[in-house]
């Protein structure tokens, strides 16, 4: 539904200020972001519509490689029908998750002034790659070693829908110059496994198992 | 410019925090072992180069399991916690909380129903790493 309303916003702007729009930039960032215990390094490139009078919307796609590493982090249960109660998750515990990511994304920015962008980005599609991890299934007052490998497809739904790895920034850009920018984000990352079975039985089969990590980045970005 | 990429890295570092280590105030539980039978007990040894010493014992009160670790002390670490498990490792566990304190006399609840024969090791083990600290074979 995100995804949805995103792309609907998004073409609607496009038809409503298409004798507008007449300019595309391009981005590239490279950017490094860390959390409690965890960090990811993400590539993206996005094509920009500039829309509007004053041209400062920049509205478009593009694709993000994000690779995800972990030292001891906690996966909950990931189906929406498990994951929107609490009392019906369980988790499990990996001491090295690691996830590589390629997604396509959508991205909505707004340059303030020459200088200063702000926006937001987000995986939409792609797929995931990453070797097969040992940890523990942790089940209330319960527990037993288990291992999985992350959720090879990933697509952003509504809620907690969504599957496999996904990447989202809130950005601020500080241009020096018309080609390169410093980028500030705070990263919200989504990473998931599917364990080798259904380790979860109760109160319904589960085998994914998704971590959500808040985490603060900083990158480079250059225009073409 | 180069003090403003200074000062966002060192956020980031302050960014990630540290792990939480074991009380290590000495601690004596009220559990009395006069007043419950005792099932199964164990001396439990270190790990992985971690000191753990003292008694591990599996009391029934009056219907209820306790386990109760007696001149008790272990290494501090990170997020240790009490398990019973059916292996020398973590392969299948009961988790009885977190450790209270690397000294001391101190009892945990077992669940109801747990099955003390299966459930025979007893573990001082750092769950945030995985990592064995302590054992006991209860017999």
């Amino acid at each position: 539904m995100k995804l949805l309303i995103f792309l609907l916003l998004f073409f609607s702007i496009v038809a409503a200020t298409s004798a507008q729009t007449s300019s595309t930039v391009n981005y590239g960032s490279i950017t490094g972001a860390i959390g409690n215990s965890q960090g990811s390094i993400s590539i993206d490139y996005f094509h920009l519509w500039k829309l509007g009078t004053a041209k400062k919307i920049e509205i478009g796609v593009g694709g993000r490689f994000t690779s995800y590493f972990g030292s001891n982090q906690y996966y909950s249960s990931a189906p929406a029908a498990l994951a929107n109660d609490v009392a019906k998750t369980d988790s499990i515990l990996l001491g090295s998750p690691q996830v590589n990511a390629i997604n396509l994304a959508v991205n909505l920015g707004y340059r303030l002034s020459p200088k200063i962008g702000l926006g937001f980005n987000i995986d939409a599609l792609g797929f995931t790659l990453g070797s097969k991890k040992n940890g523990t299934y942790l089940n209330g007052t319960q527990g037993e070693a288990t291992s999985g490998n992350p959720t090879s497809f990933n697509v952003l739904l509504v809620g907690n829908n969504d599957r496999g790895t996904l990447n989202s920034e809130f950005y601020a850009r500080y241009f020096f110059n018309e080609k390169l920018a410093i980028k500030i984000a705070y990263q919200f990352l989504f990473t998931e496994y599917t364990t080798d079975t259904q380790i979860q039985q109760a109160p319904e089969a589960n085998d994914r198992f998704r971590n959500k990590a808040g985490l603060f980045s900083l990158g480079i970005t250059k225009q073409f | 410019m180069k003090k403003i990429i200074f000062g966002l890295l060192a956020v980031l570092v302050l960014a990630c925090g540290a792990e939480d280590a074991t009380p290590t105030a000495p601690v004596n539980d009220t559990f009395d072992p006069t007043k419950a039978t005792l099932l199964r007990q164990g001396n439990l040894t270190g790990s992985n180069n971690y000191k753990v010493s003292g008694v591990a014992q599996l009391y029934n009160e009056n219907g209820k399991l306790v386990l109760l670790l007696d001149d008790f002390s272990s290494s501090n670490g990170p997020d240790l916690r009490v398990y019973l498990s059916t292996t020398s490792g973590a392969a299948s566990f009961v988790n009885l909380g977190k450790l209270k304190s690397t000294t001391g006399k101190q009892s945990y609840e077992i669940p109801a129903g747990t099955n003390l024969t299966e459930f025979k090791f007893v573990l001082i083990w750092c769950q945030q790493f995985s990592s064995l600290f302590g054992k006991s074979e209860t017999n």
